[in-house]
């Protein structure tokens, strides 16, 4: 768990490094793209990095041990496999609070001084850390307890996957210990996260002496959302004119060829038409779902004090456990699978909005604007979700692969997406086992995947069309002044 | 099945940090290799699900591992075979007399008629009673200082086959001392389980007063890895010597010469719900018969490791083949006319989706409307036994619970089964199987099942699709694995490296 942390917090670095190097050299207003490198690390579903490690480095090269759970050099390619995805998502939390941070008065300051860049930046991350931190408390605990994929195929004794059997197997006693376990696990990292911010923010928040971390501008719009749509487009576009159902088993695994450009699965089916006639059942659901989330979480981050325990106690529950509830409870019908990744979904945009919202609260700007004479409903309309829904958006676009992704995991109960189904994440689920022999058949979906949260997370700045290049140049508002002073953009 | 609760939640909250934390031990016990033969590395498929009760699926753990035994055990033929009983006689309709050989338990005392008479009276008194003894009442008593006479309530003429099965095996007074059966140190097997972690690891050191002679392997050190192809990973990267139960999407990763193929008498059926929807209806059932394709499935799903689905017992089943009967009186196939039907199946085996896709597409050539429905096979169960479902997709082991023919078609297939997936009552079938059933003849015995065979199939209840190869994985050091038909055994006296 550690050394997944570890990993996550290299991850997180480099995907932000550019920023940091920007921001502590006064040089953010140079900044363009990035990000979508992160995003579709982020997209990456762990189970295809823990299984392509174990393949490559475990068995082909033989550099570490491909499964078993018994020292430290165990540790390496399942800390990589948790790691990078959820690295990548917090790296690219980070960067987007950034520039903010840079932009605030003292990194000004600062650099008036002459105090060197490296200091500035260390100060920056101090500075957005904390609207991280529940986030890093539940990817803890996630890594804990949801982490069955990763457990199963490098043979970890794990305490998700030690639940999950008590739970299919109606173990109650082990059930109960190991969700009391999760449970208790939750809390304390929700504690532990909680106080770590009061440590590293507390005196502000108190004086209310903070400044919004508004980024000085709006997301200069950019090309690459055309580009990753249109590649997508072409790709749903060219499967749509092809069977994904015709199976033919004689053709059974493969390669690229003329007649089948991504290849077929196992059984002999073209995984270029699956993936293009997949794309609606994926988007549709994940979209609705994410949305849903988005709203159920930046609702219940908005009352902190009854979603915070909320938050922590569906925290520890895994996603397909969640997914086992509510079959018990609704039954299985067509909306099961939906409504259990949604009652776990908004979990983290909720402990988001809710740490943005502490942090907001006690910016100088809102004391301003309290005393002249704003009331709440002014202060929540006009200040408060301007600032804190762009972040919060962007970080449900940026985990809308992983809803993807979780719906899948509920198939093995026998909710969520059946066979023959095209859908995405089943696609990648049912090629795993053939990744070593069929490579393609796993690349194709996951890179699909990988693509869609690329887009998803730079279309989120806008889109720059080619034709006017400069059309949206005019709108934005004066950078510096007015971002120190924390008016919305 | 009856775990102490309160100790297993303190037990699983002390685990838990160790779960989370720290590392499991390694499972090496001793220096590999040594002047006394030196421990093999197992790798197998199922973890123990009930701290290794001799009652429930983990006794075919116990008895793959050489650790337990039983009064009798089943050849390559599929005949009964003296194992802890050194023969038998049938006194008369329902009294059966066996001689034990000279054996001891792994603790140290003696395997007397006092003894297995305890034991087998235990199994019987087992909740749930194990799978061989279902719908049978029996009494063990001692009979003298080397015989037991085992008495059933109806006449049983398979009743040595009976006693093959692992749920059968003898341990001694001291495993039913507990709230729980225990295996460890009490069985007669080869080897003796000295250590227990959890569901991930058990260590095996040999029993040196084995009756059958000393094991050349001095232990074996057991891991469970349910992941296929984690569990092939293990042999590729030499952390294990053997690996069972090789899924076939992974077999072209491993040697050609650590892959071995075994015929297996696991028969991949079609089941189809006989008393609701639309499968009620015989002449869609034929339909459906004739527009499945085993062969297809056998050589594309199963790359090769199966044959196409002749019967319920396939060609592992030695004596078969050259007793098959056809079946009489199937129905004419109708059309099937767009009717909708939903399929459902298991995802613990690997390979079952995708022969439940193929035969969607090989159903929806023939006119019917095809819904899938994949699970975890616990969630399945159940709703298929309620006859939700208009068929199934399951492999069975037609000869692992009992070794006897007649009696998988009795649980299977009969009114009174247990087991019915097909929800067939069906008259002509039962008649056959109950004629089947009295049988005592070992010959006769195997005639009739096969005419059972023609009725169950004549009803056309059961599509037979491919019967299944096991692939087990051995590394190119290990002499003398057994690969076994009947899926029981693995690691036997000879097994070494």
């Amino acid at each position: 768990m550690a050394a997944a942390l570890v990993v996550a917090a290299a991850t997180a670095a480099a995907v932000c490094a550019r920023t940091l190097w920007l921001g502590a050299h006064r040089r953010l207003d140079d900044r363009r793209g990035g990000g979508s490198l992160a995003a579709m690390l982020a997209a990456l579903p762990e189970f295809l990095t823990a299984s392509v490690l174990a393949v490559v480095v475990g068995v082909h090269l033989g550099w570490l041990p491909a499964l078993g759970w018994y020292g430290p050099q165990w540790m390496v390619l399942p800390a990589l496999a948790l790691g990078l995805p959820a690295g990548a998502l917090l790296g690219r939390m980070l960067d987007d609070l950034l520039p903010g941070a840079f932009a605030e008065p003292w990194a000004l300051a600062a650099a008036a001084r002459g105090i060197p860049g490296r200091a500035t930046a260390r100060q920056a991350v101090r500075r957005c850390i904390p609207g991280l931190l529940p986030n890093l408390g539940l990817f803890v605990v996630g890594l804990t307890g949801g982490a069955v994929t990763v457990e199963q195929i490098f043979d970890i004794p794990g305490l998700g996957r030690t639940t999950l059997q008590a739970a299919i197997a109606q173990d109650l006693p082990v059930l109960q210990a190991g969700t009391l376990a999760l449970v208790l696990l939750a809390a304390v990292t929700g504690a532990l996260a909680r106080l770590a911010a009061r440590l590293l923010i507390g005196p502000a928040l108190r004086d209310g002496a903070l400044h919004s971390l508004h980024r000085p501008k709006p997301p200069v719009p950019r090309r690459t959302p055309l580009l990753y749509g249109t590649l997508l487009l072409a790709v749903v576009a060219l499967g749509l004119t092809r069977d994904p159902l015709a199976l033919d088993t004689g053709a059974r695994l493969r390669s690229p060829s003329w007649a089948h450009p991504l290849g077929t699965d196992a059984l002999g089916r073209d995984l270029l038409a699956r993936i293009g006639h997949g794309a609606f059942t994926t988007l549709a659901l994940a979209v609705t779902i994410s949305a849903a989330a988005l709203l159920a979480g930046l609702l219940l981050g908005l009352l902190p004090r009854f979603s915070g325990p909320l938050v922590d106690t569906v925290n520890a529950i895994p996603p397909v456990l969640a997914g086992l509830l509510v079959a018990g409870v609704a039954g299985s019908g067509a909306a099961t699978p939906a409504l259990a990744v949604a009652a776990v979904a908004w979990v983290p945009l909720a402990a988001h909005t809710t740490a943005l919202l502490e942090q907001e609260r006690a910016t100088t700007h809102i004391t301003a604007t309290k005393g002249l004479g704003a009331d709440n409903t002014y202060l929540l309309r006009r200040e408060l979700l301007p600032a804190v829904l762009p972040p919060v958006a962007r970080h449900a676009l940026l985990r809308l692969p992983g809803v993807a992704l979780a719906l899948t995991a509920l198939g093995f109960l026998g909710l969520g997406a059946q066979p023959p189904d095209p859908e995405w994440g089943l696609l990648l689920a049912e090629n795993q086992p053939y990744a070593e022999r069929a490579p393609w058949a796993v690349l194709a979906p996951a890179t699909a995947l990988a693509l869609l949260g690329a887009l998803a997370v730079t279309a989120a700045g806008g889109v720059r069309w080619p034709r006017s290049p400069f059309a949206d140049g005019a709108r934005q508002p004066k950078p510096a002044v007015a971002a120190t002073v924390g008016e919305t953009g | 099945m009856r775990p102490p609760r309160r100790r297993r939640v303190v037990a699983g909250l002390l685990l838990a940090p160790v779960l989370t934390g720290c590392f499991a031990s390694n499972g090496e016990t001793s220096d590999g290799k040594s002047a006394d033969g030196s421990r093999l590395r197992v790798a197998l498929a199922f973890p123990p699900a009930e701290n290794f009760s001799p009652y429930g699926a983990d006794a075919t753990l116990l008895s793959r591992l050489g650790v337990t035994e039983g009064l009798t055990k089943l050849d390559a033929n599929g005949v009964a075979a003296p194992a802890l009983a050194e023969s038998w006689t049938r006194e008369n309709d329902r009294n059966w007399l066996f001689t034990l050989r000279e054996a001891t338990f792994q603790d140290g005392t003696d395997v007397t008629p006092a003894t297995v008479a305890a034991a087998l009276t235990e199994a019987t008194e087992a909740e749930p009673v194990t799978a061989a003894l279902s719908g049978i009442e029996l009494t063990a008593k001692a009979k003298d200082d080397r015989q037991v006479r085992v008495t059933t309530e109806d006449p049983d003429p398979a009743l040595p086959l009976r006693l093959t099965s692992p749920g059968l095996a003898i341990l001694s007074a001291k495993a039913y001392g507990g709230k729980r059966v225990n295996p460890v140190g009490t069985a007669t097997g080869p080897f003796e389980v000295t250590k227990v972690t959890g569901t991930t690891a058990a260590t095996l050191d040999r029993f040196d007063g084995y009756w059958g002679g000393r094991a050349q392997a001095s232990g074996i050190d057991a891991k469970f890895i349910a992941d296929g192809s984690a569990r092939t990973n293990a042999l590729r990267t030499d952390q294990v010597d053997m690996a069972e139960a090789v899924p076939v999407s992974q077999a072209p990763t491993l040697d050609k010469g650590a892959r071995r193929e075994t015929a297996t008498t696991r028969t991949t059926s079609l089941l189809l719900n006989t008393r609701t929807g639309a499968f009620k209806d015989p002449k869609l059932r034929a339909a459906a018969r004739e527009a499945v394709d085993g062969s297809v499935l056998a050589k594309d799903v199963y790359e090769g490791y199966a044959d196409a689905g002749v019967g319920i017992f396939g060609p592992a089943v030695t004596w078969a083949a050259g007793k098959r009967v056809e079946p009489t009186g199937r129905a004419r196939a109708a059309d099937a006319d767009g009717t909708s039907i939903t399929i459902a199946t298991y995802d613990n085996r690997p390979e079952l989706p995708e022969v439940a896709q193929v035969l969607q597409q090989q159903l929806q050539k023939a006119g019917f409307e095809v819904k899938l429905e994949v699970r975890e096979y616990s969630r399945l169960e159940s709703d298929a036994l309620a006859g939700k479902f208009d068929a199934i997709v399951g492999a069975r082991n037609s000869l692992l619970d009992t070794g006897d023919p007649v009696s998988i078609m009795a649980s299977d297939f009969t009114c009174d089964g247990s087991y019915n997936l097909a929800l067939l009552c069906d008259k002509k079938v039962d008649q056959a199987v109950a004629a089947a059933a009295k049988e005592s003849d070992t010959v006769k015995r195997q005639q009739a099942a096969m005419n059972a065979e023609a009725a169950i199939l004549g009803t056309d209840a059961t599509v037979p699709l491919v019967h299944q190869k096991i692939i087990t994985g051995v590394a190119d050091s290990v002499q003398g694995v057994i690969l076994d038909p009947y899926e029981r055994t693995l690691v036997g006296t000879g097994t070494r490296r």
